[in-house]
Order: structure tokens, then C-alpha cells, then sequence
């Protein structure tokens, strides 16, 4: 069984073409199981984000020609998709899963979402029955590689965007958001973008203020918060522990008297100040009271792009120990391949050992159940020994890679059922005629049947 | 036996001061996961040794400067347990557990060559009074520490352009909540242990005891003490202010354990 991994990202491709290929999450099993029904595919998964879309199959020895299906399946012509799909097989398509699920290959390198994205695939994947032995252990692979390199490196710790910046700043100085107010002034686009930011991560309430009563009412209805009037902004400011601003105001309103006050109301509590306008609408003086952080627009982005370059660095980890799970990866494919053959092994020689007991029945039946039990054992143990370097070797060699040595040992025991079952046959019935004769010799028997392993 | 386990707290102290420190540093998650443990192994078996020296000398009052400092410690990382249990954060570890390893080495090395040998050391009364004073310390040196790092956590957000540089700090918040704590409990610890004192010196010398410099000393710590409390309080004291008040009250506590040495009423680490 190969794997074959088939896409198209936002590196290769412009969002007209990826959006004519992205797949709804609520379709994403129907479309799974068409996918399965493309001939040669004997397991499939389909990860589509707004960032990429990708076929992940297993499939027999011929090429299933994956291209050819997203052309057709999507009604997208062949020469303007081909340019930007990539294709990788085996060894490389697991590096390329593993880097993905382990966000090494998004847009916003370490961002979290795409490890839920591909568990989600894979849960599409299952419903339709389209995740076989195969898939199941590469995913499950994929899972542990990048967990791994979420808990060995700060590849997520630190925050890459504007809002979760400012989230993670007020986690500094509040611990959590539970139970804090906010308040905006100003409705804008982005202070409504910070404010369903801080929302989300469990701030408390919401407090409007604009200078257009009508859209801070529409706002507070939005997010079930209150309007404060705009002219008690000083008066009622205090009451918040974030404040955001964005109003197109000229000057500064808020200056360091008004934020003294704020601060001697609130007992000095700290206060976080998140000016987003341009031009500003808080005098950058006040971040020298004590208990006033004022964040603007330019100090956001100076820590969003001082965390962006800290990732680099983690990216470099993260790629090192995903090198060593592809390695690792493949050393148990190449294990679990030679499984079949080990256990064949050990099966056909424990069909000897039985034999050869039953062969000699007649002359152990004067031996008590104890002493028989110790032929067992030692007859047992025997058979351990002698197969116990052969077995190592084998796996040895499958873990190296090492085909010929794989094909020369298992040359040197092989079998298979049927004369497994003919040569199992033929002792039976030597065995029968041996001890209807009771002249055999045992040491002949023995040695015979250790020969029958063609 | 008791040193025998307090040599074991004192590598296990060791060992959770490393771990500690690579677990806050390092964000490494192997280090965060052991570190607890051995810190909770290590004041297993500080708690052991104290007890078992205290039940071998049939008395509850440590008598000598190493049983001191050996208890000393033991509070000191049942409060850092404490917090690390309450507030979720390992960041005081770096300062406490080195702390605790610190007190207790010498400790660790052998018996006391003096100790107190008053008749008075199996009081109940002289008990409260030590564990009482003891549990100020070692509340009084969290919420110092605590301040000091409130005032650097302000120092790097106001800063704004260094976000990776101590990133470890524990929020704003949690500090002044864990200095604020310590610093009641510290309250309770001390007026207790002065006012079980008081008794005792007060039935067994009578008020020429109270002539003492140290106990005036004590008791002008315990009115500055009053004094930060009720500030803090009242005007919401945070940052620079709250560390001046905690290393004056700080100060002032340093110099009643050290009049220890000059009192000649209250002296009982020297022969």
C-alpha cells in the first residue's frame, strides 16, 4: 500500500482557484466517499481550510491519477489546475502531513486552528469508513508529531495578530478576563473586532460610547452591552478596566488629568488603555502614570512582529523533531511490514514442536504429567532460542531498510499454507505410521521435520 | 535520624530549585512536571525531620538558631506550596525554594551548640508565640517578593517593546492578590505571636521586660506593619509605594531578628 498526497495551498495557488476547490465542512464526508469510489484509492481523507486543499490516499501499486479526479470532479480545467497542484509520495507525504497538522506549513506559522481542521478531516474520513489500518496509523502519527511540537516548542505561545495581542497583554495585567469591563469608544470596525476578541476570551461586559448614539446602540445590541453617552465618557470611564478607543477625533481625549482621576476612582487599580485611531486619540504621557498601560496601534504591531520572529526561531525546533518523527514513522512501517512474516515464523514453529510431541506420544506415555510438562517447557524454550536471532535480524534489517537481508532470511524460513497444511499432513501421517511400527528412529523424525520449511 | 532527613529535604530543595528555575525559564514542560514533586517531596520530608526532632526533645518550641531556620524554611515552602497550589503559578519557586535550601544546609550539618534552655520551652504559650513570629517572616518575605515583582511585570509592560524579555512574570493582578494575602496573614501571624509573647514576659519578668530596645523594636515593626496595612488598603497602594512600605516593615523585621544578639532580655541564640 503507497500513500499519495495531492493539493493545492496559498503558496501555490491564488484564493480564486482554492475557493473554487474548498470543500464545506458539512460536505466533507459525502465528498470523502466519492472519493473512494475513484478506482484504485483504498483509503482517503480530504483536508480543505481557506487556506488548502488536499487528498490524502492509500492506495495500490498503479497511480490513481488524483489530478485527473480534481479536474473532474470539480469541473476545473486540467491546464489551468495542474500548475498549481504538488504531489508528494510515501516518505514525503508523511513529512508534509506532519508539517501541516503541525501548522509549519500555514499562512501564520504555529497558528492552532489547523491541528482541529485535521482531526475534523479525519472524523469525516472515519463516519464514511474511508480511514483504514493504514490512515488510522499515519494520522495517529500525525496527531502525536504534533502534539510533540506543541509541547517541545513555543512554536503557539506567543500571539501573531493585532486582537489576541492585545487579549494576551490584558491577561498580563488582569490574570484572567473573567468578569472585567470594556469599554469602547468609539464603534469602528477594528475596536469591534478587539471588543468580540475580549468577548470571546470571557470579558465580562460591554460598555458603548459614540458620538453616533444610533450605532452604539446597534452595537450594544450585538454584543449585549450598555451605551454610555458620550458626553459621561469621563465621568463613567473609570468603571472599565480596558478601554478602547477609535474615534476620528482631531485631539487627544483622554489626557493625563482625566486618566489621574480614572485612576484615584478605581483606587489605582490598573487600567489597560488599547488606542487603535489614527491619529491618537490618548495622550501617550499618561503610560507614565502608575497603574495606566497604554498600548497604541504601533506598539500592537511591534509585539505581534517581535512574537512572529521569536516563531522563526521555534519553526527551526519544530522542523528537527518532525524530521525525527518521519524517521520514526517510517522505522515502524517498516517493522509492521515484516510482522506478517515473523508471525508466520513462530507459527510454524510451534507446528513442528507440536508435532514432534505428538510424534513421540507413545513413548513419553510413561512420564508423569509433571515430567511431561517439563518436555514442554524445554521443547518450548528450545524453539525460543533458536528462533530468537533470526527474528531480531529481521527486524533489524526491516527498521535499516535493509530489502536484501529482509528477502534472505525470510527466503531462508519461508513458507506458505498450503504446504504448511501438506507437510503438517505428511508428518501426521508419518507419525502414524512410526509409531504403528514403533521402531523409528527419533532422532531421524526430528531432524526431518525441522527440514520441512519450504 | 531527623538529620538524615533534613539532608534529604536539603537535596530534594536543591534539586526543585534547578527543576524550578527550567521550568520558569526554560518553558520546558518535562521541568515544570517534576519540579512540583520534588518540591512536595522535599517539604514531605522537612516536615518529617522537624517533627521527629521536636518529638525527640519531647517540646514543640524550636531552641537554637538551626531548629530556627530549619523552621523558618519549612514555612517559607509551605507558603510557596501554597500559592503554587492557589494561584497556579511555579514563578515564586525561584526565590523560595533556593531560599529554603539556603536555611536549611547549615541546619543539616550538625546539632545546635546552644540552644535555649529555659524551663519555659515547653510552654504552649512560648510555642505561639515562635510560630506565630515565624509565619510573619515567612509571609512578610513573599509578599516583599511579590511586590518587587509586581513593580518589574509594570516596569516590562509599560516598556512595550520587549514581550519575550520575562515573560515568565506572573500577571499584575495575581501579584498584588498574593502580596496583599501574605501580607494579612503575615498581620494575624505577628500580632498573635507578639501578643502570646507579651503575656508570657508579662507574667514570668513583669514590665521591666517591656524597658527591652528589641521588644520596643518588635513592637514598633508590629505599628509600621499596622500602618502599611491600612495604606495599602485604604489608597490601593501598588508598584513602586508598595515596595518602599514592604522593605521598610521588611527592614525593621530584619533588625528584631538581628537584636536578638544585643538584647539582654531576649537572647537565646548565644551561650
Amino acid at each position: 500500500m503507497k500513500i499519495l498526497l495531492t493539493g493545492l495551498n496559498h503558496k501555490t495557488a491564488p484564493v480564486e482557484l482554492r475557493e473554487r476547490l474548498a470543500i464545506a465542512p458539512e460536505k466533507l464526508a459525502d465528498e470523502t466517499q466519492a472519493l473512494l469510489l475513484h478506482p484504485g484509492i483504498r483509503e482517503g481523507l480530504i483536508l480543505s481550510t481557506c487556506n488548502r486543499v488536499e487528498l490524502l490516499i492509500c492506495h495500490e501499486d498503479h497511480d490513481p491519477g488524483l489530478a485527473a479526479y480534481l479536474n473532474r470532479h470539480f469541473a476545473v480545467d486540467a491546464q489551468v489546475l495542474q500548475p498549481h497542484l504538488y504531489e508528494y509520495r510515501d516518505a514525503e507525504a508523511v513529512r508534509h502531513l506532519f508539517r501541516v497538522a503541525s501548522s509549519l506549513d500555514s499562512m501564520v506559522v504555529g497558528e492552532p486552528q489547523i491541528l482541529g481542521q485535521v482531526k475534523e478531516s479525519y472524523t469525516a474520513a472515519r463516519s464514511v469508513g474511508a480511514v483504514g489500518p493504514g490512515l488510522e496509523r499515519l494520522l495517529q502519527s500525525t496527531f502525536a508529531a504534533a502534539k510533540k511540537v506543541r509541547t517541545e516548542t513555543q512554536i503557539g505561545a506567543s500571539s501573531v495578530s493585532i486582537a489576541s495581542v492585545a487579549v494576551d497583554l490584558a491577561r498580563k495585567i488582569f490574570g484572567s478576563l473573567e468578569g472585567k469591563r470594556v469599554l469602547l469608544v468609539g464603534a469602528g470596525k477594528m475596536s469591534e473586532l478587539a471588543a468580540r476578541h475580549l468577548m470571546q476570551q470571557g470579558a465580562g461586559s460591554l460598555l458603548i460610547a459614540n458620538r453616533t448614539q444610533e450605532r452604539a446602540v446597534r452595537l450594544a445590541q450585538k454584543f449585549d452591552g450598555h451605551v454610555v453617552r458620550f458626553d459621561d465618557l469621563y465621568a463613567r470611564a473609570d468603571e472599565a478596566d480596558i478601554l478602547i478607543t477609535s474615534t476620528g477625533s482631531a485631539e487627544f481625549l483622554i489626557r493625563t488629568p482625566h486618566a489621574q482621576q480614572f485612576l484615584q476612582r478605581r483606587r489605582n487599580r490598573p487600567m489597560f488603555l488599547i488606542d487603535i485611531a489614527v491619529p491618537r486619540d490618548v495622550d501617550p504621557e499618561i503610560n507614565r502614570l502608575e497603574g495606566i498601560f497604554l498600548y497604541d496601534i504601533d506598539d500592537l504591531q511591534s509585539v505581534a512582529a517581535s512574537n512572529l520572529a521569536d516563531r522563526g526561531g521555534e519553526a527551526r525546533r519544530a522542523e528537527a523533531i518532525l524530521e525525527q518523527e518521519v524517521i520514526r514513522y517510517q522505522r515502524r512501517m517498516e517493522t509492521l511490514d515484516v510482522v506478517p512474516a515473523l508471525v508466520d515464523l513462530q507459527a510454524a514453529a510451534e507446528e513442528i514442536r507440536q508435532a514432534e510431541m505428538r510424534r513421540n506420544h507413545g513413548r513419553l506415555r510413561s512420564l508423569s504429567p509433571a515430567q511431561l510438562e517439563v518436555i514442554e517447557s524445554i521443547t518450548r524454550s528450545l524453539m525460543s532460542k533458536f528462533l530468537h536471532q533470526p527474528l531480531q535480524t529481521l527486524k533489524a534489517a526491516a527498521r535499516e531498510g535493509d530489502a536484501a537481508a529482509v528477502e534472505a532470511i525470510r527466503a531462508a524460513f519461508q513458507r506458505n499454507g498450503r504446504d504448511d497444511a501438506g507437510s503438517v499432513a505428511a508428518e501426521q501421517a508419518k507419525t502414524e505410521t512410526d509409531t504403528a511400527a514403533d521402531g523409528a528412529s527419533p532422532q531421524r523424525g526430528s531432524s526431518e521435520s525441522f527440514v520441512v520449511k519450504r | 535520624m531527623f538529620l538524615l532527613w533534613l539532608r534529604v529535604a536539603v537535596v530534594l530543595y536543591g534539586l526543585a530549585s534547578v527543576a524550578t528555575m527550567a521550568a520558569v525559564f526554560g518553558h520546558h514542560p518535562r521541568w515544570q512536571r517534576v519540579c512540583m514533586p520534588i518540591a512536595i517531596l522535599a517539604w514531605f520530608f522537612h516536615g518529617i525531620s522537624c517533627t521527629e526532632m521536636l518529638a525527640m526533645a519531647h517540646r514543640w518550641v524550636p531552641a537554637g538558631m538551626h531548629e530556627v531556620q530549619s523552621m523558618l524554611a519549612l514555612l517559607i515552602a509551605t507558603v510557596f506550596l501554597l500559592i503554587a497550589w492557589r494561584y497556579r503559578t511555579l514563578s515564586f519557586g525561584i526565590f523560595a525554594l533556593p531560599l529554603a535550601f539556603l536555611l536549611t544546609v547549615v541546619p543539616s550539618l550538625g546539632l545546635d551548640r546552644y540552644a535555649f534552655k529555659s524551663p519555659l520551652i515547653r510552654s504552649g504559650w512560648l510555642f505561639v508565640h515562635i510560630t506565630g513570629l515565624l509565619v510573619a517572616y515567612a509571609a512578610l518575605i513573599f509578599s516583599l517578593t511579590a511586590s518587587l515583582l509586581y513593580l518589574i511585570q509594570e516596569r516590562r509592560l509599560k516598556n512595550k517593546r520587549s514581550p519575550g524579555f520575562m515573560a515568565w512574570l506572573p500577571p499584575l493582578e495575581t501579584m498584588d492578590q498574593i502580596a496583599e494575602t501574605t501580607l494579612v496573614v503575615g498581620f494575624c501571624g505577628m500580632t498573635i505571636g507578639l501578643f502570646a509573647g507579651s503575656l508570657l514576659a508579662q507574667e514570668r519578668y513583669g514590665s521591666v521586660y517591656f524597658a527591652d530596645p528589641k521588644i520596643w523594636l518588635s513592637f514598633l515593626m508590629w505599628g509600621l506593619y499596622v500602618v502599611m496595612l491600612f495604606v495599602r488598603r485604604s489608597k490601593g497602594l501598588r508598584g513602586l509605594r508598595a515596595v518602599y512600605v514592604s522593605s521598610l516593615v521588611f527592614l525593621a523585621m530584619l533588625s528584631v531578628w538581628a537584636a536578638n544578639v544585643f538584647s539582654s532580655v531576649h537572647r537565646f541564640g548565644a551561650p
